[in-house]
């Protein structure tokens, strides 16, 4: 039987950044991982990342899993893949299942870093061909690049409704409607806009009634929900969809935990049956430590720093680290940690109603309904300065965990401060000089330039494209507003990328003066004459 | 609040309802109305329904069902869901050929 210092089963981000951190204080430490791709959930995620500097903010979910992978390797971490781990014992033993053979291997402190699998809801006909999970769309689409359907509709507005019915818009799908039993937008408004300005309605207390189809799906039926979420009789509506897409939550894969022993709770916020964890997520089993979605559904940011935090405390376990060396580190974990768990968004606040934002302006009860800010919206939230020339607008107004805005703006326009949630501001002291570096790294796409006297009675507004092709200068289109109403002609008058931008296309269009404060998507030509 | 140990209480007779026939386990395809049945028949936890109906102990292992039969207990019971254990967790947590199973290799590469 092969012994290690460390197993550590799980390839995803919390799995990975333990690994890291344990190899580095001189363990020798396995990981093991049932797909065939190491990375967990970060290869499938094409978006640029919220949160700071420090929590890998702005870069695409796969370059982080690449980043750590290579920090794997370098600190001598084996990482085995196509190695399912199929079960685990009392005194630190784990059975893998590796090609056509099974496995015992044998640690001194182990770490469960599984992640979590979707949750389903049932509906008549959820077992057809069609219906799939938003996790099983993003694998087809972003790994194998395979599109999941032609007309999509997404049931569930959290993060991974909403950035997965933008990515699968990005693919070329059709997102025919976001549909949520919820009265209000579960996931961030930054996001839902994103898919608001292309046009995608939402459908707010509204759940699933049937799904159509002889033998496969070919539409499907919602209906308004009463508070009880139970399904008002004659307020059913159609669409013709060959998919539904369902982002309804997670559960965490918490099963090799518990067959060990380890003690167990159900809690509803965690996302269901999770360990026992102390700060540092060990376990009732002295020595067995979980980590990342497993102990409680959060964020890839979340689970790096709680990997990170059970990797040192596993090394400390071990006689790897001093206690006091261990205690200065996890200090700093726990500062970064909890940095994440503020906002509006905050684990803790799962379900609260916000009236306010952190900074008193009343929130916007039209974006969290339809996904979009109106026009009363825009005038309360006074960072919206109106200078001469070009100027950044930002349009992001919930207090979420998120400051690249900040470090990108090389004049120093846009300041959040220390508090990581904190609206950002526009300084009326700084000249923007129009370069782009706000627009580009905003991961909730929220900022725009626009400059009111680009020509007399014509300004300009540059917004962040992420869609293929992309549009040609002297191109003619459609300018949309945030609800993705056609406002009438657009000419693009300047396409930029650059390596800083990361694949982000900053296009900028021509419009009326009169929509400098509504035009805020494009529509290219072609797409007008597909409609 | 019932206590789901005990089984002499009357839970009412079984009143079939309209979306009885969904699905519930698609792997051993359990629907609604046999799981519902299952509880009328003094089956009150996971695992005893696990034995009764073979729901979960298909090719998922009850990753997709084993939530939704817990809500349905709950809700026919009229328990609050920290009451009901889910189902045991054992090895093989994934669906594994009896001959892998029984391939034990005792050399690492
Ligand atoms: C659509 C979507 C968008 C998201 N966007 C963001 C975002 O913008 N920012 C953010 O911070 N977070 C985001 N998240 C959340 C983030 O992806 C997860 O919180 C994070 O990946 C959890 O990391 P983890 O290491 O705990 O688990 P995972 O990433 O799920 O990794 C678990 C790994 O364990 C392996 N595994 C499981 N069971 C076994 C077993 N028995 N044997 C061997 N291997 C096993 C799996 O194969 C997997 O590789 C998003 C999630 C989704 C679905
Ligand atoms: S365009 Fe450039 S200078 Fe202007 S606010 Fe954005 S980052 Fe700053
Ligand atoms: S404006 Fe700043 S804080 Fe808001 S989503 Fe964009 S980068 Fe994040």
């Amino acid at each position: 039987m092969k012994r290690y210092d460390l197993i550590v089963v799980g390839a995803g981000p919390s799995g990975l950044s333990a690994a890291i951190e344990a190899a580095r204080c001189g363990l020798t430490v396995a990981v093991f991982d049932e797909n065939a791709k190491p990375g967990g959930q970060l290869f499938k995620q094409i978006h640029k990342f919220f949160g700071s500097k420090e929590h890998q903010a702005k870069i695409r979910g796969y370059k982080i899993g690449e980043t750590l992978l290579s920090e794997a390797d370098a600190v001598g971490v084996k990482v085995f893949l196509n190695a399912t781990v199929s079960g685990m014992y009392m005194d630190k033993e784990i059975l893998v299942r590796r090609g056509d053979a099974m496995e015992h291997c044998k640690a001194d402190a182990i770490i469960i870093a599984t992640g979590a699998s979707e949750n389903m809801v049932t509906f008549d006909g959820w077992t057809l061909p069609g219906v799939i999970g938003a996790g099983a769309a993003q694998t087809m689409m972003n790994l194998y690049s395979i599109q999941p359907g032609q007309r999509v509709l997404m049931l569930g507005s959290g993060n991974v409704g909403l950035v997965v019915s933008f990515q699968l818009m990005q693919a070329g799908c059709e997102v025919i409607a976001l549909v949520d039993a919820s009265p209000r937008i579960g996931g961030y408004g930054v996001h839902a806009s994103k898919i608001a300005r292309c046009g995608v309605p939402f459908y707010l207390s509204h759940t699933i009634t049937k799904a159509e189809g002889p033998d496969c799906i070919t539409g499907v039926e919602i209906s308004q929900v009463d508070d009880h979420f139970t399904p008002i009789p004659g307020t059913q509506k159609h669409f013709d969809v060959d998919t539904i897409c369902m982002a309804v939550g997670l559960s965490p894969m918490s099963q090799l935990l518990k067959m060990a022993g380890c003690s167990m709770i159900d809690d509803p916020r965690r996302g269901g049956q999770v360990p026992l964890v102390d700060e540092n997520g060990e376990t009732s089993i002295p020595g067995i430590f979980a980590a990342g979605d497993v102990s409680g559904i959060e964020e890839a940011s979340s689970a790096m720093i709680e990997g990170r935090m059970s990797g040192l405390s596993a090394a400390a376990y071990l006689g790897f680290l001093s206690e006091k060396d261990k205690d200065s580190s996890l200090n700093e974990l726990e500062v970064a940690l909890n940095s994440l768990h503020q906002g509006m968004f905050a684990p803790g606040s799962k379900g609260k109603a916000f009236t306010k934002t952190d900074e008193g302006i009343a929130v916007s009860q039209s974006l969290l309904k339809k996904g979009y800010l109106d026009e009363a919206d825009i005038a309360r939230f006074n960072h919206f300065d109106k200078k001469s020339g070009v100027h950044p607008v930002i349009e992001c107004t919930q207090n979420i965990p998120c400051n690249p805005c900040q470090d990108a703006c090389p004049k120093d326009c846009i300041k959040i401060g220390k508090t990581i949630t904190a609206l950002p501001r526009i300084d009326a002291d700084s000249t923007c000089t129009g370069c782009g570096m706000c627009v580009a790294s905003c991961s909730g796409q929220a900022i725009f330039l626009v400059d009111e006297d680009y020509e007399p009675g014509y300004a300009s507004i540059t917004l962040p494209y992420e869609f293929l092709p992309r549009p040609q200068k002297g191109d003619l289109g459609t300018a949309l507003s945030r609800s993705g109403q056609p406002l009438g002609v657009a000419e693009i008058i300047d396409v930029r990328s650059a390596k800083a931008f990361d694949h982000t296309t900053l296009v900028t269009m021509k419009v009326p003066v009169a929509q400098a404060m509504t035009a805020r998507f494009y529509k290219r030509e072609a797409q007008r004459a597909e409609l | 609040m019932k206590s789901i140990n005990d089984r002499s209480q009357d839970i009412g007779p079984f009143v079939s309802q309209t979306d009885d026939g969904v699905i519930i386990c698609r792997c051993e395809e359990i629907t609604k109305g046999e799981i519902r049945q299952a509880i009328h028949d003094g089956m009150f936890t996971v695992n005893e329904i696990r034995r009764y109906l073979r729901s979960g102990m298909g090719l998922c292992q009850g990753q997709t069902c084993g939530r939704l039969v817990k809500n349905i207990v709950v809700q026919e019971l009229d328990v609050i869901p920290a009451q009901l254990d889910p189902a045991t967790s054992r090895s093989p947590m994934r669906p594994v050929e009896m001959k892998v199973l029984g391939n034990e290799e005792v050399t690492h590469v």
